[in-house]
């Protein structure tokens, strides 16, 4: 096996190494897929419905390790597969917030599942703005790729024929809450969209997989599968081809070159035995998520590469882009003080979203550029966190908190940050993690356009909650964190012209013919909408490219 | 897996249940009160008398009886029932950011109801304990003097409320939904009026 040459060599096993190493094996390719951490069991490693009173904090989490979280998802509830060891840095005057899950999988064992499609709005968006550069294709070259993604996976949703956040093929939506019909009521006064979010939730059994049973635990992991995830759907598509090898704990150093400065495989620790291991494969998928593959590739460095691999533009690690989070307003509806429950909380909060009403007909009819959406939430959660605040003691707040329990309603913004000179990434000239590996150091910061927006939706949220009969309370004093939103795009970015972008229009890089890129790093910018559908529908089409460059010759067979 | 059914993980779920509880044995209240309905072993289990980790024996009664007062037992289980002074001194006793404010807390109020009735908080009436708790928990009857008093109460609360509404009695006050699974996306039940400025009179 010491020697053995695969076809290709895949670094992740996320949204964007599960599509490849399956669209890959099912082509015939063998596969050497490489992940740096280990493989999760569902019935062991996620919530599996245990409940609060079961767990050893009551799911709060070990108060001694909270500095140490990753955020929210890194909870007592799936423990050991978010990244502790390995460190980065940022630079003087940036913040950054980095939750890698390095088990098998990646992110989507425990996705937000929100998956609209890109459209020419997002893809045209500098021809009609004139800031930036378009994308280097149009939205009817990849639609057939998020039609074939969309069956594959299965997405929830409701046909709203809005060209800005285009169609797809849905499975029927969740229903609306009492909450969504209220809000709506309000946003339609406002003169804003309450539509259906698009959600990879099954609401039906779809290809083999159980409808979701309404449990809302998603963020912990699905125990049947009826959320989309590498592991319970790709894997065994993968593995039952017989042509995957899966290598865990396997942490990808950098890509490895032949004389021609072509990728010739990858170089990795095994995290177990601490031992460096090469693998050799005629062409390489860096999909390791967006800063993590740039990093790899970053520290790829060779005679031919001396600023890392396929970096002649010099882009590589530039244009680093995310979405800014935040909470836009709060508040509740009195109207629904002191009725019964009702299970707000079953797709996790993602069944509704509010997408870019701005700058639709006229590119610059607002104080910003482009435009944002809006995640609506609120409701019976599983833990009333608003008791806390509630004043008081006695049955009277106890009372009290039940009367509220169904009222809480709250407003997230999905706002794209524009690239900046400023943002990027390198290699920390310094730091090197417990391995040896020189670190990725992070330089970020928000720019003035996304804090317009930010602004822009505290009013709009807080009028959509008044205008509904609601009392708006409170809006967030400063956005999330950048990193916050895991929507990280831009460091590998897709272009036509080898000497400003990494990679051509199928995520080949344009210097190395055989090294193709799989994630969010290809993508300019990050639109008004989530990354992960578009990953795979990018991905999709990327591998399709390389299976056509292999039938014909370009990448010889190992 | 796919064909995993709700029997194998309800089996499960209690195994794992049963697992918790053998690793704290001093737990009574807590876990064996709240064994998940059907659930056949816990349940017959005989509570131990509680011996807490962090706070002293004469500290824990008060701990109980703060408790008590925040979320008291009365149409409904509280406090007590839902053996929420053990979490409290489970959460303290694992944080070290927490330990010195409680024992602090503790120390202040039992002070404090000397100065004010003569004797300690808990040999007041429960009238006098609640006259002495409503300034620290209400804006309009804060009274200078007692910042530490109502720092340490929010403190309190907190965990109280958090070892409350996450115990199945909790639960079950609010009518938690997440008690039960859904066979179709719940929808709301009144389509026919959106804004809901016609729901029947509030159930509580």
């Amino acid at each position: 096996m010491a020697n053995q040459v695969y076809d290709v060599i895949v670094i992740g096993t996320g949204a964007g190494g599960g599509m490849a190493i399956k669209t890959l094996c099912e082509a015939g390719l063998k596969v050497c897929a490489l992940n740096a951490g280990r493989r999760l069991n569902p019935e062991k490693d996620f919530r599996n419905h245990r409940m609060p009173w079961e767990m050893k904090f009551r799911g709060f989490g070990d108060p001694e390790k909270k500095a140490e979280s990753v955020g929210f998802m890194d909870s007592e509830w799936v423990e050991g597969v978010w990244e502790h060891e390995l460190t980065f840095t940022t630079a003087p005057g940036s913040v950054w917030f980095w939750p890698r899950c390095n088990a098998v999988g990646g992110k989507t064992n425990f996705w937000g599942r929100s998956s609209a499609r890109f459209g020419d709005i997002d893809f045209r968006a500098a021809s009609l703005d004139g800031v930036d550069v378009d994308w280097p294709l149009t939205y009817e070259e990849i639609a057939p790729y998020y039609s074939r993604t969309e069956r594959m996976i299965g997405v929830s949703s409701s046909v709203q024929n809005r060209p800005s956040n285009p169609d797809g093929e849905y499975l029927p939506p969740f229903n609306f809450r009492c909450l969504d019909h209220i809000l709506q009521k309000g946003a339609e006064k406002v003169g804003v969209p309450y539509l259906h979010d698009r959600i990879s939730q099954l609401t039906e059994n779809h290809e083999g997989y159980p409808q979701c049973h309404f449990c809302g635990a998603c963020t912990t992991g699905c125990d049947t599968g009826s959320f989309f995830s590498t592991p319970w759907r790709f894997l065994p598509k993968a593995e039952a081809t017989k042509n995957l090898e899966l290598r865990t704990d396997a942490l990808a150093k950098n890509v490895l070159v032949d004389e021609n400065g072509k990728a010739k495989g990858v170089a990795y620790i095994d995290r177990k035995t601490k031992q460096d291991v090469e693998v050799y494969g005629k062409a390489v998928v860096v999909a390791a998520s967006c800063i993590e593959s740039t990093h790899i590739m970053l520290n790829s460095k060779s005679r031919q590469w001396p600023t890392g691999i396929a970096n002649s533009s010099g882009q590589l690690g530039r244009n680093l882009c995310d979405h800014l989070y935040g909470e836009s307003a709060s508040g509740y509806l009195p109207q629904l003080l002191g009725q019964p429950p009702f299970p707000d909380g079953v797709g996790d909060n993602t069944i509704v979203w509010m997408p870019r009403w701005q700058n639709l007909k006229n590119p610059r009819e607002e104080k910003f550029i482009r435009g944002y959406s809006v995640y609506p939430g609120g409701g019976c959660s599983e833990y009333p966190w608003y008791a806390t605040q509630a004043e008081g003691f006695g049955s009277a707040y106890k009372r009290e908190v039940k009367r509220r329990y169904p009222t809480p309603v709250s407003f997230t913004i999905q706002a794209p940050s524009l690239p900046q000179d400023t943002n990027f990434v390198d290699i920390d000239p310094i730091v090197k993690d417990v391995y040896g590996i020189p670190a990725v150091r992070i330089h970020f910061q928000w720019d003035e356009n996304v804090l317009k927006m930010w602004e822009h939706s505290k009013q709009v949220c807080a009028d959509v909650i008044r205008a509904a009969g609601g009392v708006y309370e409170d809006s967030g004093e400063s956005p999330e964190i950048p990193g916050w939103s895991l929507h990280e795009v831009g460091t590998c970015r897709m272009g036509n012209d080898p000497k400003h972008f990494v990679t051509n229009r199928f995520g080949q890089t344009h210097d190395v013919s055989n090294l193709y890129v799989c994630d969010a790093s290809v993508f300019l910018n990050p639109t008004d909408k989530t990354t992960t559908i578009s990953i795979m529908a990018f991905t999709l089409r990327t591998c399709e490219h390389m299976i056509e460059n292999f039938r014909t010759g370009v990448h010889k067979r190992a | 897996m796919a064909g995993q059914g709700f029997q194998r993980r309800e089996i499960l779920r209690i195994m794992s249940m049963a697992a918790v509880a053998s690793h704290f044995p001093g737990f009574t209240t807590w876990c064996f009160a709240q064994a998940h309905p059907g659930s056949a072993g816990p349940q017959n289990i005989k509570p131990a008398k509680y011996t807490p980790l962090f706070f002293a024996a004469e500290e824990y009664p008060i701990v109980e009886r703060l408790a008590e007062i925040i979320i008291p037992t009365d149409q409904t289980p509280g406090a007590r029932e839902a053996g929420v002074a053990e979490f409290v001194d489970f959460m303290v006793a694992h944080d070290k950011d927490r330990k010195f404010p409680f024992r602090l807390g503790l120390g202040w109020l039992n002070a404090h109801s000397d100065h004010l009735f003569g004797k300690h908080f808990l040999q007041l009436t429960p009238e006098q304990q609640v006259s002495l708790l409503e300034p620290l928990a209400y804006k309009a009857k804060y009274r200078d003097g007692e910042e530490e008093g109502r720092q340490f109460f929010e403190k309190f609360k907190e965990l109280t409320v958090m070892g409350f509404y996450s115990s199945e009695i909790g639960y079950k006050e609010i009518q938690n939904p997440a008690l039960k699974f859904y066979a179709e996306s719940p929808a709301c039940p009144h389509t026919e009026d959106p804004e809901h400025k016609h729901l029947p009179a509030p159930k509580w």
